[in-house]
């Protein structure tokens, strides 16, 4: 996640010492990342909007408290995430949607495999199944992947994002892989490994 | 090494996150063993649909409304208003919710209080301690029947303390 840190740093003292104009620079650097990000947890242009906007205002109002203990991106990769689940939230993501059938949980072992998507699919057709199986996914499982697989973040960091240990992180990627593939088979049995 | 050693090491040895001291002697058995290289390739596949979605479309102007937002004084805290501390916002919020749709009053109001009861996420160490809380609140309230896995609670049940620590370090 790192990305020129000591630039981050010096905008940040910028702003902090009233130079607004630095502002928008730190939005400008991060905001396709952040917009990146957030459509991983909704397709709604608007929302998306709505929720980055949101995290630079936060991040604006909160960075007197900003300590430089981690990068500016970490931080902001925080509130993101956190607006993000506080949205989600708010908005009662529906209860159909994270139902998982009975069976389901006791075919927690990674026993069934999936098969490739490329050969068969184009990107777009790819992403759009992989976005609605995560969907269905618990949000604590849809959260590690989204972080470990779209956004490549390493243990320590999602340890960190989420505050929890790596010996969590493991066991938790660990069990989302397996939900997700197991949540593909049963939504497309076609891409189980045959 | 052999494959019950091989074995749990694949997830880390595929994300990058073994040290080279880890990392050889696993390779090396990988190479000997077509049981433990096909787990592997398993491994991989799931990567495979997570594909890079290409750039994004940012909306013309929106850093500098942004920024002229936040010089505003606009805070961003719109979701996140406690009825006590911001009554008037807080309220219009809940009143909105409430009247939306009236067949979804009762979930409205349990989702209102579940908010209510929520800390409020006011800083960063209220972000760190409270991120980990949300999931669950998401997930409680999206819960199955059946739940999680039985492990999941003596799994997961010790990190809050630490999250509350790590929290309290920073
Ligand atoms: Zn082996």
């Amino acid at each position: 996640m790192e990305q020129a840190p000591e630039l981050d740093a010096s905008l940040v003292r910028e702003v902090l010492a009233g130079n607004q104009a630095s502002f928008q620079l730190l939005v400008e650097r991060y905001q396709a990342r952040l917009f990146g990000l957030t459509r991983h947890y909704t397709r709604n242009a608007v929302e998306i909007e709505d929720i980055v906007q949101d995290t630079f205002l936060k991040a604006y109002s909160r960075l007197p408290s900003f300590q430089h203990q981690s990068s500016f991106y970490t931080w902001l990769y925080r509130i993101a995430t956190n607006t993000i689940l506080d949205f989600l939230k708010r908005k009662g993501r529906s209860p159909i949607h994270a139902v998982e059938d009975p069976e389901a949980a006791t075919l927690e072992a990674p026993g069934q495999g999936i098969v490739r998507p490329d050969a068969r699919l184009e990107r777009e057709e790819i992403v759009e199944i992989t976005h609605e199986v995560l969907r269905e996914l618990p949000e604590i499982f849809r959260t590690v992947l989204i972080m470990r697989e779209f956004e490549d973040l390493a243990y320590q960091e999602i340890a960190d994002t989420l505050g929890i240990s790596i010996g969590t992180v493991e066991s938790r990627l660990f069990r989302a892989r397996a939900r997700f593939k197991q949540k593909l088979i049963q939504m497309y049995p076609d891409f189980a490994q045959a | 090494m052999d494959c019950r050693e091989a074995r749990p090491l694949v997830p880390g040895y595929l994300d990058g996150e073994l040290s080279e001291a880890q990392a050889a002697p696993l390779r090396k058995h990988l190479l000997a063993c077509p049981g433990c290289r096909s787990i592997t390739q398993a491994g991989k596949t799931i990567a495979s649909w997570f594909v890079d979605e290409g750039p994004v479309e940012i909306p013309a102007g929106f850093a500098a409304r942004v920024a002229r937002r936040a010089l505003a004084g606009d805070t961003g805290e719109r979701w996140a208003a406690p009825l006590e501390a911001d009554g008037d916002l807080g309220l219009r919020g809940f009143v909105l919710q409430l009247t939306a749709v009236a067949a979804a009053l009762v979930i409205a109001l349990s989702i209102g209080f579940r908010t209510m009861s929520l800390p409020r996420t006011d800083d960063l160490r209220a972000d760190d301690f409270s991120l980990e809380s949300a999931l669950e609140a998401l997930d409680e309230m999206n819960r199955e029947p059946l739940g999680e896995p039985s492990t999941s609670k003596a799994d997961e049940s010790p990190e809050l303390t630490e999250a509350d620590e790590e929290g309290r370090r920073e």
